[in-house]
């Protein structure tokens, strides 16, 4: 929808009606993995819902010496190996082809750029496409500084209409890097324009979080640390480093997951109410949260962090190698590949509750789940109480993407026994719609220029300021590296870490 | 419907002459042997999940299979309980012969789900005690949709008992019999019913693709002044008699509703021919014409082209939408005689036919103002003032198995070159057109003051 219009009184009523102004969209490297595996099987999946405007376009832009039609087989052939819906509609893809062009770019040559310019201007006019642009970056982050210099050299940026840039995490290595990143950026594009894409919050799950906590009345009242006892947050991958051992070296666990994904969940779980679900209120509060983040001192870290490494082991059934055995990983390498942490919110509705961070590959299944704990009663009426469990809610996402909330109940006899039982809402048995890609509802949002499920610049320095001194230390070994089994639950150090509590891990 | 296999079905019970009280007795039975089944000592019984009850109501056997495929095809993703009514000829006053069919769905997972459709074959009409029949068997806290698969009896006693137990009507308007009449009865209920209790219309799904191309054209910034612009309005549909309206009055009732026309007259020709006149904004005139083309190959009622023009800004704009504009057609199985779909002849689908097809138009209109009198006799073949005209078009003819829709856009803006646009959009079947009026709760405020725009708009005519 347009920004600033006012709504469309045609619009109304039409089911899942979200659509851009028509645009021409150039996707930097789209020869390469990215492009290949989400966007474009995404985009054609917008396009088989009938939420892509009559006018819009999109510019493959890369290094290969590829003609448009070959770039268009190229296309076809991800989006027929990669879409989420199969069979692939042959119809609905040659239509969409139609609107799939090509055109070589060094991103060293300015000329490139230039011709760039001409064939999108070109585009622009025949497609009534009004100057708007989306330019997005499926390159590595050290490209982004040039792409950005090259397109303001070009003069790309400077027709009519809106011009927006996106770009993959990781957003930076560290603070300072970031925002180096962001100078770069904001050198050509304003921050409303800007759209870091982190594809976990696209996620349906992710999102309604924030409709769980504030579209109901139910919860709210006891989201604070007067009723919660602690928070857990598990991002398990059974997957190893698989062919990204390279990148995994210099990221590790807590720059790969922790900095972005999970912090984000910490966010989206302990944030106030917005005062509407905008870009702007949900971002304050978001940023708000992760600057309220107690840092982690020196004396602390190895009460309050572990890092872990998988060694070799058994995972789904199968025997898997250890991390140093992995492609392009070094064989003495103490990069982890597990991360658990205990921090705090230190602000009045969480003062004193931990959260517990828990990340890893090679671990038993594939799940990210929040189960946010609740205390026991303050007075134990029934004696048979006392071997319940605390109330929980659990919230999947993914996979079985839903939430369970957890209490005890009687057991049908003579005696007084209670049980944990569990009421359970999943999202596939539950709403009569399927639940789209990540990738596609990121994209529509960037095209519609709604910034709301992307990170601003303030929420990444924010995470980063956190994250900064942890590594920092990591780096120096401080607390030492642990090992872990593959195909478990990570170090008996993680263990420990909440042990100590008194608490336990909860099991996906 | 997305690819997942539909379920296996199995039967779990079948009783005949039985009553309401037999059903649910055996019912209650499959439920407690489904919560126990392979549920270990230490584990829960398995939770019954369901988010919905359907009941669908079926006047042949052929509706029936078309019921129980629709609703097959939505369990394998949502567990539910379907209660099929099927009427059956008065052979045994009272009794009803019953069956019960479940469907597990992911029985590999810890949590699988159970799904549950009970087939009822009752004696005479179905929807006699339709409340009092399925009411015992309906879900507590689950949304219950009436999915009538022939012609609702609007206005009687019977529907509005059964509207009573449930939360929304699920019809299909283009399928009704005696359309005109049947399509005013809908109105009506919707008009009448209570705030609570939705009316939803496949035919009126269908139109989506329609509705959404044209909003697309006006989302832009610059161009939302142009829907104060609209300067012509044009729609053509297939097939003859007033009941083929029904679309295009939809259609046009959707505009009038959203950007506050106020309908002042109308009339019908000979031939499909009609047109409309409306006040805009600022106290405008604005003339609808809409017009019967034949398309052998769609089914009568279909619409085929949408045409909009007009001026804003200094700027003008010209917005067409045809369907299947190049396409060679195959005459499905159960076409109609040839003879009969091409009665009315207006042109072909290109620039050309459709200048013909407007001045055809103009003199229609002309005829008709000069005398609207006898406009009642030309278009029905009755005399002036005679008894009602009924329309004879029948169900099987106005709907065929659905249809790829290829729509393809043309714009033109100012002096710019034309945008050409093709959209294809896949067929969608039953279920799933079903699955997307129930997921919305079948309640949709657009097609309720749409429904009542096209209906002054039909009455009007």
């Amino acid at each position: 929808m347009t920004e600033g219009a006012g709504a469309n009184p045609l619009a109304e009523g039409l089911h899942d009606y979200r659509v851009a102004d028509p645009l021409v969209m150039v996707i930097f490297g789209a020869t390469g993995d990215l492009s290949g595996r989400k966007l474009l099987p995404a985009i054609y999946n917008l396009a088989k819902q009938r939420l892509l405007p009559a006018g819009f376009s999109i510019v493959g832009a890369a290094i290969d010496d590829l003609t448009e039609d070959a770039f268009r087989k190229h296309a076809a052939d991800v989006i027929t190996k990669f879409s989420r819906t199969q069979p692939v509609d042959a119809d609905v893809l040659h239509t969409f082809l139609d609107e799939v062009f090509y055109i070589k770019v060094d991103f060293s040559k300015l000329d490139d750029f230039k011709a760039l310019q001409r064939k999108v201007d070109e585009l622009d006019h025949a497609r009534h496409a009004g100057g708007n642009r989306v330019y997005y970056c499926a390159t590595p982050p050290p490209t982004y500084e040039t792409i950005t210099e090259q397109l303001k050299d070009a003069g790309v940026t400077s027709s009519a209409g809106f011009h927006r840039i996106v770009v993959e995490k990781p957003f930076g290595s560290d603070l300072k890097s970031a925002r180096e990143l962001t100078q770069i950026l904001q050198r050509v594009f304003h921050e409303d324009s800007v759209f870091r894409i982190d594809h976990y919050l696209g996620k349906e799950t992710v999102q309604n979080i924030l409709a769980f906590r504030f579209a109901n009345s139910l919860f709210e009242p006891v989201w604070n640390a007067n009723f919660i006892d602690s928070v857990q947050i598990t991002a398990a991958e059974e997957i190893g480093v698989e062919l990204r051992g390279a990148y995994y070296e210099r990221a590790g666990a807590l720059r790969d997951i922790v900095q972005n994904h999970a912090l984000q969940l910490v966010a989206l779980v302990a944030m106030e109410p917005p005062t509407a679900f905008d870009a702007t209120a949900v971002r304050d509060e978001k940023v708000k949260v992760l600057r309220a983040i107690r840092p982690i001192l020196d004396a602390d870290l190895a009460k309050a962090t572990v890092r872990g490494q998988y060694a070799k082991g058994w995972v789904l059934g199968e025997q898997v190698v250890g991390y140093r055995e992995e492609h392009a990983v070094a064989p003495g390498s103490l990069t982890e590949t597990f991360a658990a942490l205990r921090l705090f919110v230190d602000n009045w509705r969480w003062a004193n509750v931990p959260f517990y961070i828990r990340v890893g590959k090679r671990m038993p299944k594939r799940a990210t789940e929040i189960r946010v704990q609740f205390k026991r009663p303050p007075h134990m009426t029934f004696d048979a109480a006392k071997d319940l469990d605390p109330n929980a809610i659990t919230l999947r996402i993914q996979p079985e993407e839903g939430i369970s909330l957890r209490f005890g109940a009687k057991v049908p006899s003579a005696g007084l026994r209670l049980r944990n039982v569990a009421m359970d809402f999943t999202y596939m048995s539950s709403f009569l719609v399927e639940t789209p890609e990540a990738y596609e509802r990121l994209l529509l949002d960037c095209m519609i220029g709604d910034p709301t499920l992307f990170t601003r610049a303030d929420e990444v320095e924010a995470a980063w300021t956190f994250i900064d001194p942890i590594e920092a230390a990591w780096r120096d070994d401080r607390p030492p590296l642990t090992m872990y089994a593959s195909g478990t639950w990570g170090s008996a150090a993680a263990e420990r870490l909440i042990q100590a509590d008194g608490r336990e891990w909860h099991r996906p | 419907m997305s690819a997942q296999p539909e379920p296996t079905p199995e039967v779990a019970w079948h009783g005949e002459a039985v009553t309401i009280g037999d059903v649910l007795n055996a019912l209650n039975g499959i439920r407690r042997k489904f919560a126990l089944a392979d549920a270990g000592d230490e584990e829960h019984p398995h939770a019954r999940n369901f988010v919905m009850t359907l009941v669908a109501v079926a006047t042949s056997a052929v509706d029936e299979r078309r019921a129980q495929r629709a609703f097959m095809a939505i369990a394998a993703h949502h567990p539910s309980l379907a209660i099929v009514v099927c009427q059956e000829p008065k052979v045994r006053s009272g009794r009803i012969d019953a069956s019960i069919t479940t469907h597990l769905l992911n029985p590999s997972s810890p949590d699988p789900a159970h799904c549950e459709l009970v087939s009822l074959h009752v004696p005479g009409a179905a929807g006699e005690h339709l409340a009092a029949l399925v009411d015992p068997l309906l879900l507590s806290g689950v949304p219950t949709y009436l999915w009538w698969l022939d012609t609702p009896p609007f206005g009687t006693k019977e529907l509005s008992d059964a509207l009573r137990i449930c939360d929304a009507l699920v019809v299909d308007s283009s399928r009704f019999d005696r359309p005109y009449h049947s399509f005013l009865g809908l109105a009506d209920l919707a008009l009448g019913s209570h705030n609570h209790m939705g009316v939803a219309s496949f035919q009126w799904a269908r139109l989506a693709p329609w509705r959404e191309l044209i909003a697309q054209f006006f989302e832009p910034k610059e161009r939302r002044t142009f829907m104060a612009g609209i300067a012509e309005l044009g729609i053509d549909y297939v097939g003859d008699g007033r009941g083929n309206r029904i679309g295009a009055a939809l259609l046009i009732g959707w505009f009038a509703s959203a950007l506050g026309w106020k309908l002042e007259r109308a009339v019908g020709g000979a031939g499909g021919v009609g047109v409309a006149h409306f006040t805009v904004a600022g106290g405008r005139q604005l003339e609808v014409a809409f017009r019967s083309v034949p398309k052998s190959h769609l089914a009568q009622g279909e619409i085929t082209a949408v045409r909009i023009a007009g001026a804003s800004g200094g700027s003008t704009f010209r917005l067409s939408v045809q369907r299947d504009p190049e396409r060679q057609y195959q005459v499905s199985a159960d076409a109609r005689p040839q003879e009969f779909l091409h009665r009315h002849h207006t042109g072909g689908e290109d620039d050309a036919g459709l200048e013909v097809a407007q001045r055809k138009a103009a003199q229609h209109r002309e005829v008709v103002m000069r005398n609207r009198e006898a406009l009642h006799h030309t278009a029905t073949g009755h005399l002036p003032g005679g008894p009602a005209y009924t329309s004879t078009v029948l169900a099987r003819e106005r709907r065929r198995a659905e249809n790829p829709l290829v729509l393809l856009t043309m714009i033109d803006i100012g002096g710019a070159e034309t945008l050409r646009h093709v959209q294809r959009v896949q067929a969608e079947d039953e279920a799933t057109l079903l699955l997307e009026l129930l997921s919305t709760g079948g309640r949709d405020v657009v097609y309720g003051r749409s429904l009542a725009a096209a209906a002054e708009l039909i009455r009007a005519l």
